[in-house]
């Protein structure tokens, strides 16, 4: 028995702009934890600032809507405090790469058992249309007549760079793959990376659904190799491919490498309580 | 203040200083005296000069004396450094033969009448069959000698110590006799030590630092997230070498900000996580603060204060940051600020602050410094653990439901209850993002009472001293070990209000001792006087009398002493 999905709609209206992207996105993501038997109350979701985050209130399952660029370090808390929920971190281009990029690598590095969700409209839509690491060479936005001065941030090959467990690339003009997509990141064990192609009607419109079609091409196979994945990430021409790209659950997670954790079957919200220091004060002594 | 004495080690970082230093500690403290350890570091890893000092006494002592009645300084840096704080009559050991001495320093020497003693405890290592690197223990027992105490407890100090290292515990209590019964000592020498303690001598010893990772362990604390910044950083080393047998979660993140974030998110999942930081720190958490503020969400976070502003002096002691806890952060959101003194009331308030953390929704500020961090302390015995007190209510329709003390109901998250978002967008009661001007009234309204209801329940600060006394300290932190010190051990009639509990403010009590005319004194380590500012904020009063120091340095027993001269 899957779990209705009307059961995540909250009261609440979206209060994004026709066709973006995050419709999809979100209808995905309620898809899939249906399927998965996951209740509302058996998820957490931490949002970040941004077009994404204005979604915070508009899903019934367990979160916290906290800063801009924070949303990865804070679903890990609450992952380490409980592993029984099934914890998500959604952020944005720009909230990833630039405000808490370290917290992506470090992330990836310590494979917490969580998904993080990456919306790549390639801008900060919110503040009204600024460049973002994604945002295309030349294009004029926000403050920036002639285009951002900087390179681009590759996500994929950053993300492969770092050696991760799970990496897909998906978009949101696709929510039926998105969806598969997710299932497989949360069942996953390890920090499961999706980035999504976010249309974005607004301050991306060169990205048309159109130019999407055209230049997203689903891989029929998840590489073996970091090496392999690569030239998924890293193509000659536009093409966009769009799967799990890469996956190795050979990767211990950061909890399974707590030495000190390894025979304690309770997670750490059971456990607070208070504790008999006697042992320890007799080296004060 | 005869009823004290004070034995300094000076010497290079890395030349062992330390483990002289706790090897001494716990032997005087086995000997019968209650001891007070300070130490003296630059922020580097080789070099420099640093100092370990040790007062001891019959009865209780948690401050420092200036001056020592021993000195012994392993390299002539910290020589030329500390020489001048030796007291009259008092003892200089060197082992540097070289040391070239100063016609100031020799003028000092013979003025004040201190026995300048060359101790070759190479020499005494190997000629008694030890290694060179045994010297340190020659030295400790040659100090042993002069002051006349109990051989037996000395080695029994030492030999348990090195038996938990590789070394030969045989050549180590060979160069430790012949250090003891070296022909280098003369009857003249000998230091009158005062009389023994009456209390037990299973007393036990312990850093601020160590008070504060014991209360987070009996408090139920099941997650640590920090990153390294002095003098916070012996929260992680203790919680980390004891992690098996507390089964506490450690994580050391990638910096302060994934280390505030960690505990947000860990505290809005239900478990109690705690962070703890220094000045700069702190500063990149305040973001995180102002989020837990609106959020309700609790959280708890050690600053333990430093001197200066950004990497000011490291390893040095100061408490310019009263301001900071009280006042950073953007936006306006309910906090408390409670202020540590010694290691005991560390144990206790640390588990104070997780309680209030959990109760009234929102983020504890724990102020520490590192002269209570790093210093030791003698006590008998912790004091009882307290009951934890979560405040975690009943589901209710929705999480931040409009109550008249403004604590609204808290679940922790659980597949049987109703999910809600915590949120740092101003929100209605049930978490949905508001910019309604009505609506944004009435919920920072409700976040404000609680300010209030926090207020009524805690504790106004405490009064120590003469009750009839005229002239009353005014202070928080480190500030108490020395008035305490003085009240204690000597006829001077003062009194001191120590706040422990810095914010919300409680004023009764100060405002009763203004309106007896007490002849008010504030004192605090920064140069502005902040907890002064605070007062004076509100109540109005300004304090007319301050003594502030900001060098550095703890205030010594001679501060106060020469102030009320």
């Amino acid at each position: 028995m899957s779990v209705n999905i009307t059961e995540y709609n909250s009261k609440n209206k979206p209060t994004w702009c026709p066709g973006c992207g995050n419709f999809a996105i979100h209808t995905a993501l309620k898809k899939a934890l249906s399927e998965l038997d996951i209740s509302p109350s058996q998820a957490y979701i931490s949002f970040d600032i941004g077009c994404n985050g204005n979604g915070a209130d508009k899903i019934n399952i367990y979160g916290f809507k906290g800063l801009h660029g924070r949303a990865i370090p804070l679903a890990i808390g609450a992952h380490l405090a409980n592993r029984k929920y099934t914890v998500f971190a959604d952020i944005g281009d720009g909230g990833c790469l630039h405000e808490g990029l370290d917290h992506l690598l470090h992330a990836i590095r310590a494979n917490y058992n969580i998904t993080i969700l990456i919306h790549n409209n390639q801008n900060f839509a919110l503040t009204t249309g600024q460049a973002t690491a994604t945002t295309q060479q030349g294009k004029e936005m926000y403050g920036l007549p002639d285009g951002k001065p900087e390179r681009d941030i590759n996500i994929g090959d950053l993300v492969l760079t770092m050696n991760p467990s799970f990496y897909a690339k998906a978009y949101s003009g696709d929510p039926l793959q998105l969806s598969e997509i997710l299932k497989k990141a949360v069942t996953h064990k390890g920090c499961s990376v999706i980035e999504i192609m976010q249309i974005c009607p607004t301050y991306n419109r060169e990205c048309t659904p159109q130019w999407f079609k055209e230049h997203i091409k689903v891989i029929d196979k998840t590489a073996n190799t970091i090496e392999n994945a690569r030239t998924f990430v890293k193509t000659e021409d536009e093409t966009i491919y769009t799967g799990i790209i890469y996956q190795n659950t050979t990767i211990p997670t950061f909890y399974d490498r707590l030495e000190n954790r390894k025979d304690i079957p309770t997670e750490l919200v059971d456990e607070v309580k208070n504790y008999d220091i006697s042992k320890l004060l007799k080296n004060f002594e | 203040m005869n009823n004290r004495f004070s034995i300094k080690f000076g010497g290079e970082s890395g030349q062992g200083i330390n483990t002289l230093g706790k090897l001494l500690s716990k032997a005087i403290k086995d000997s019968g005296y209650k001891i007070f350890a300070y130490r003296e570091y630059p922020s580097l890893i080789r070099g420099g000069v640093a100092s370990y000092q040790i007062d001891f006494s019959n009865k209780e002592i948690c401050s420092s004396t200036r001056s020592s009645q021993i000195l012994a300084v392993l390299d002539e840096d910290s020589l030329h450094e500390y020489i001048k704080t030796i007291s009259p009559n008092g003892l200089l050991i060197y082992d540097d033969k070289d040391v070239a001495f100063t016609v100031e320093e020799d003028t000092f020497i013979s003025e004040n009448n201190i026995s300048k003693i060359y101790l070759d405890t190479k020499q005494i290592a190997i000629q008694a069959g030890g290694d060179e690197i045994m010297s340190n223990v020659a030295m400790l027992a040659f100090i042993w000698k002069t002051v006349d105490l109990d051989l037996n407890t000395l080695q029994k100090t030492v030999l348990e110590y090195f038996a938990k290292k590789d070394v030969d515990l045989k050549k180590e209590e060979a160069v430790l006799k012949a250090g003891f019964n070296t022909p280098t000592y003369r009857p003249e020498f000998k230091q009158e030590l005062p009389s023994k303690s009456i209390f037990p001598t299973k007393t036990i010893i312990m850093s601020g630092n160590d008070g504060i990772s014991l209360g987070l362990i009996s408090g139920g604390v099941r997650a640590y997230y920090a990153y390294p910044m002095t003098p916070a950083t012996s929260i992680l080393k203790y919680l980390g070498t004891t992690y098996k047998e507390t089964g506490i979660l450690i994580k050391q993140a990638e910096n302060e900000i994934t280390a505030a974030q960690l505990a947000l998110g860990s505290m809005s999942m239900g478990t109690r996580a705690v962070t703890a930081t220094s000045g700069g720190g702190f500063d990149l958490m305040l973001e995180s603060i102002s989020c837990a503020g609106i959020s309700e969400t609790p959280f708890v976070v050690i600053l333990s204060q430093r001197a200066g502003a950004g990497t000011g002096v490291p390893t040095w002691t100061g408490a310019g940051d009263l301001y900071t806890a009280v006042k950073g952060g953007h936006g306006e959101f309910p906090r408390c600020v409670i202020s540590l003194s010694n290691a005991e009331d560390s144990y206790t308030l640390i588990q104070s602050a997780l309680n209030i953390a959990d109760q009234y929704q929102l983020p504890v500020i724990v102020l520490t410094e590192k002269q209570i961090s790093e210093s030791l302390f003698s006590l008998n015995k912790l004091p009882k653990v307290l009951p934890i007190e979560r405040g975690i209510k009943e589901e209710k329709e929705n999480r931040y439901e409009i109550t008249e003390n403004g604590i609204s109901s808290r679940w922790i998250p659980n597949e049987n209850s109703k999910p809600y978002i915590s949120t740092s967008d101003e929100h209605i009661e049930d978490g949905t993002s508001t910019e309604n001007s009505q609506e944004i009234l009435k919920m920072t309204e409700k976040r404000s009472r609680k300010m209030e209801t926090l207020k009524d329940n805690l504790p106004e600060p405490t009064y120590y001293g003469n009750s009839q006394a005229k002239k009353i300290f005014v202070g928080w932190g480190s500030s108490k070990n020395v008035i305490l010190d003085i009240i204690n051990n000597t006829d001077t009639n003062i009194g001191y209000l120590h706040y422990e509990y810095i914010y919300p403010l409680k004023t009764e009590k100060l405002e009763e001792l203004i309106n007896n005319d007490k002849e008010l004194v504030l004192i605090e380590s920064n140069q502005t006087g902040e907890l002064g500012k605070l007062i004076k904020e509100e109540t109005g009063y300004e304090f007319k009398e301050k003594l502030l120091k900001f060098d550095g340095r703890p205030f010594f027993v001679e501060d106060i002493l020469d102030f009320l001269k």
